[in-house]
C-alpha cells in the first residue's frame, strides 16, 4: 500500500496506537465461508497478546477504509504468525476483503484490543460457550488453561449449524483425550436454533443441575443469544463477574 | 437541531456539530444517531476498534451536559465500561450512546487517552 496509511487517523483525536503491517503467510479454509489467515508482523517481529483479544484491520474499499475487529484465534504461546479466523456474511465487505488477500499481502492493523480475555487461569470450574467462528476466542484462553500447571475442570458447549463448521475439532477432541478434566460436546443444530440449544443445555446442567455456583462462564458469540445466556446464568445465581460475555 | 459539542482532552479545538437526529445514520459504525455514528459521519475521529460493537472501550466519553437526553446505557455497555480507564459517573460509550431528543445540547469530552485496559502492557 502507498501514500497515506489507511489506518492513518483523519484528525489528531485518537490516541498514540501504532499501525503495524503483517503479511499473510498461510491460508486455511475450514469451510467453503470460513477461512484463517495466519498473519506474519513484518515490523517488530511479534505481537502480544492475551487470549480473548482481537486486532483492528484497516478495510481498504474503493470508497472507504473502514475499521473491522478480528479476534487472535491462536493461543499467544503458539507465536507467530498469529491467526484470525471469519466466514462470510451477507452485506459483509470486511469479510470479502478479507477473503480477497492473497499470499504475501500486506495487512495493516492496530491492537490488540479487547478486555474478553483469560488474564489468569480460574481455579474454579470453567464453562465455555460459543457458536462457529466465535470459538476464536475461547480457542486461545482453553489452549491456555489447559497447558497450565493445574488445569481447571472445564466444558466448551461449542453449536454450529453443520459439522464442517466446528471448527478445530479435530484439536479440541484430542485436547480432551489426554487433558483431565476437559470436556468438549459440540452441538449440530439449524442456524436459527443454535442459542436456543446453548440455553436449554446451559439451562438445564448449570442452573436447574445442582446448586453450585461457582463456576466461571465464558459466552462468545453473534446477536442476542448471547445477551440471553448471560441473563439465565446470572439469573440463575451466578456473580455477575462469574459470567464473562462477547457479542457481536 | 440537536446540537453536539465536542472538547478534546489533548486541547485540540473544540467542535460544534448540528445534526437531525431523525437522519440517522450519519455514518456506518456504532448503533445508529450514536455518538460516534454523529462524529464519523460529520469527519470527527473517535476511536472504535472494535467497530462499534460494543466490544471494547476505544470510544469511551465523557458526557459533560445532556446526559438525560441520550439512551439509556444497556448492561452490556455498563458492563464494558466497568473496564474503561479513566472511568466517570457520566461516561459512556459513543458507539452506544445514542441521541434521542431532536432538540438536545450535548457535550462531551473525549479523553487524551482511551488506553485498552488490557493490551501488550499487561504481559510486559
Amino acid at each position: 500500500m502507498n501514500g497515506v496509511s489507511p489506518l492513518s487517523p483523519s484528525d489528531s483525536h485518537t490516541g498514540s496506537r501504532p499501525i503495524r503491517t503483517a503479511r499473510v503467510a498461510r491460508i486455511f479454509d475450514h469451510a467453503s465461508d470460513t477461512r484463517s489467515l495466519f498473519l506474519e508482523p513484518v515490523d517488530s517481529g511479534t505481537v502480544r497478546y492475551l487470549p480473548g483479544q482481537f486486532i483492528s484491520i484497516a478495510i481498504t474499499l474503493p470508497d472507504e477504509t473502514r475499521t473491522r475487529p478480528y479476534t487472535i484465534a491462536s493461543p499467544p504461546e503458539q507465536g507467530m504468525p498469529f491467526e484470525i479466523c471469519f466466514n462470510r456474511v451477507p452485506g459483509g465487505r470486511g469479510a470479502d476483503w478479507l477473503f480477497e488477500r492473497q499470499l504475501e499481502d500486506s495487512v495493516e492493523f492496530t491492537g490488540p484490543y479487547g478486555t474478553f480475555t483469560m488474564e489468569s487461569v480460574p481455579a474454579a470450574e470453567t464453562i465455555f460457550l460459543a457458536d462457529a467462528t466465535a470459538v476464536a476466542p475461547i480457542r486461545a484462553m482453553i489452549q491456555r488453561a489447559a497447558a497450565s500447571t493445574a488445569p481447571p475442570m472445564m466444558t466448551l458447549l461449542y453449536a454450529a449449524r453443520s459439522p464442517d463448521h466446528i471448527l478445530y475439532r479435530a484439536e479440541f477432541e484430542s485436547l480432551a483425550a489426554r487433558t483431565r478434566g476437559f470436556h468438549f460436546e459440540p452441538l449440530i443444530l439449524p442456524q436459527s436454533e443454535l442459542y436456543e440449544g446453548l440455553r436449554k443445555e446451559a439451562e438445564r446442567r448449570w442452573v436447574w443441575g445442582d446448586s453450585d455456583r461457582t463456576r466461571q462462564f465464558y459466552i462468545c458469540g453473534v446477536g442476542k443469544g448471547v445477551i440471553a445466556l448471560r441473563d439465565l446464568l446470572r439469573s440463575g445465581g451466578y456473580e455477575r463477574r462469574a459470567v464473562h460475555y462477547e457479542q457481536w | 437541531m440537536a446540537k453536539l459539542r465536542v472538547i478534546f482532552e489533548n486541547g485540540d479545538p473544540e467542535r460544534v456539530i448540528e445534526f437531525d437526529p431523525a437522519k440517522a445514520p450519519f455514518h456506518h459504525d456504532g448503533l445508529p444517531g450514536s455518538i460516534l455514528d454523529i462524529l464519523l459521519g460529520h469527519k470527527i475521529h473517535l476511536e472504535h476498534a472494535c467497530g462499534g460493537n460494543c466490544a471494547c472501550t476505544t470510544c469511551h466519553v465523557i458526557v459533560k451536559q445532556g446526559g438525560k437526553q441520550l439512551s439509556e446505557p444497556t448492561d452490556q455497555e455498563e458492563d464494558m465500561l466497568d473496564r474503561a480507564p479513566g472511568l466517570t459517573p457520566t461516561s459512556r460509550l459513543g458507539c452506544q450512546s445514542v441521541v434521542e431528543d431532536p432538540d438536545a445540547e450535548i457535550t462531551v469530552v473525549i479523553p487524551r487517552y482511551t488506553v485498552n485496559l488490557t493490551s501488550e502492557a499487561a504481559e510486559e
